[in-house]
């Protein structure tokens, strides 16, 4: 279905207002849903002065009350799906939900009685973060892809090599 | 107060662009395979898919599905297989539809 006008002018607005509401700063609240930590430690590394998240609006805050954005890693533990989903109605909308990890997307463990297996079967997430863990590089990206202020790069790779080497 | 700090406070966003040039450490992180069509078999493929650790290799008759969401970058497969998977290079890879992370590549090599 191809959007009529009234939708695209609705499309339109609602995107600059997301850009007025999150275009400037942003407060991330971190969960950790039963990661292995390597996730938060890269996490933490965003404070350092190598990659500076600050400098880019972005800080961190210990409640989800102040919180535009969650920043979830690990496979979603079923013993952390009260607490998630708690912080999650804490927020104060509009508010974005970023998986963070091989782990929360997925990949790593399958459900069972202990977890989920990934996020998205609690939380409705609206970013994924690939990686194992995604380094800080690939969290700045996915935190300005989260944001608008970068156009996400994945759909256009298709992971296929050339004879010769060469990149996706 | 630092000049640029006071800046960034009145413009509210920051003192540099993101990103502001390639980061030269980026070339040492571990990325995703790609793969080379040409060289793959369903033989060589059922081989990465039972060395995957998670659920990130599968395949659908001559397809093989990359899942890149679920890969931890281990680089099993590229041991399976050298000649036929290679680091991609990629690490940003943020994406706003799970869809966009699984990726199709065509197994040709049975046709040689």
């Amino acid at each position: 279905m191809t959007p009529g006008p009234d939708e695209a002018t609705t499309a339109e607005r609602l995107r600059a207002q997301i850009a007025a509401q999150f275009g400037r700063s942003l407060h991330i609240r971190t969960l950790d849903t039963g990661s292995c930590a390597v996730c938060e430690q890269e996490i933490r590394l965003l404070s350092a002065p190598h990659y500076d998240l600050h400098r880019l609006g972005f800080f961190f805050t210990p409640a989800p009350r102040h919180a535009d954005l969650l920043l979830v890693a690990g496979p979603m533990v079923r013993a952390f799906e009260v607490a998630a989903r708690k912080a999650y109605e804490a927020m104060p909308g509009p508010k974005v939900v970023v998986a963070t990890g091989a782990c929360a997307l997925g990949g790593v463990y399958q459900a069972d009685p202990f977890m989920h297996g990934e996020v998205e079967a609690v939380l409705p997430v609206d970013v994924w973060i690939p990686g194992c863990p995604p380094s800080p590089l690939a969290l700045l990206h996915g935190l300005s892809v989260a944001v608008g202020r970068l156009a996400e790069k994945v759909p256009g790779l298709a992971f296929v090599a050339d004879e010769n080497g060469g990149g996706a | 107060m630092p000049l640029w700090f006071a800046r960034g406070l009145r413009r509210g966003v920051v003192t540099t662009r993101y990103p502001a040039r390639p980061d030269g450490s980026a070339v040492a992180l571990p990325t995703p395979p790609a793969f080379r069509p040409l060289l793959l078999t369903r033989e060589i493929v059922d081989r990465m898919i039972a060395q995957c650790p998670g659920t990130a290799l599968s395949r659908a008759a001559d397809t093989l599905v990359f899942d890149v969401g679920s890969c931890t970058a281990c680089g099993r497969c590229a041991r399976v297989a050298p000649h036929a998977v290679t680091p991609s290079g990629e690490f940003e890879l943020a994406a706003t539809t799970r869809s966009a992370l699984i990726k199709m590549v065509p197994i040709l090599g049975e046709r040689r």
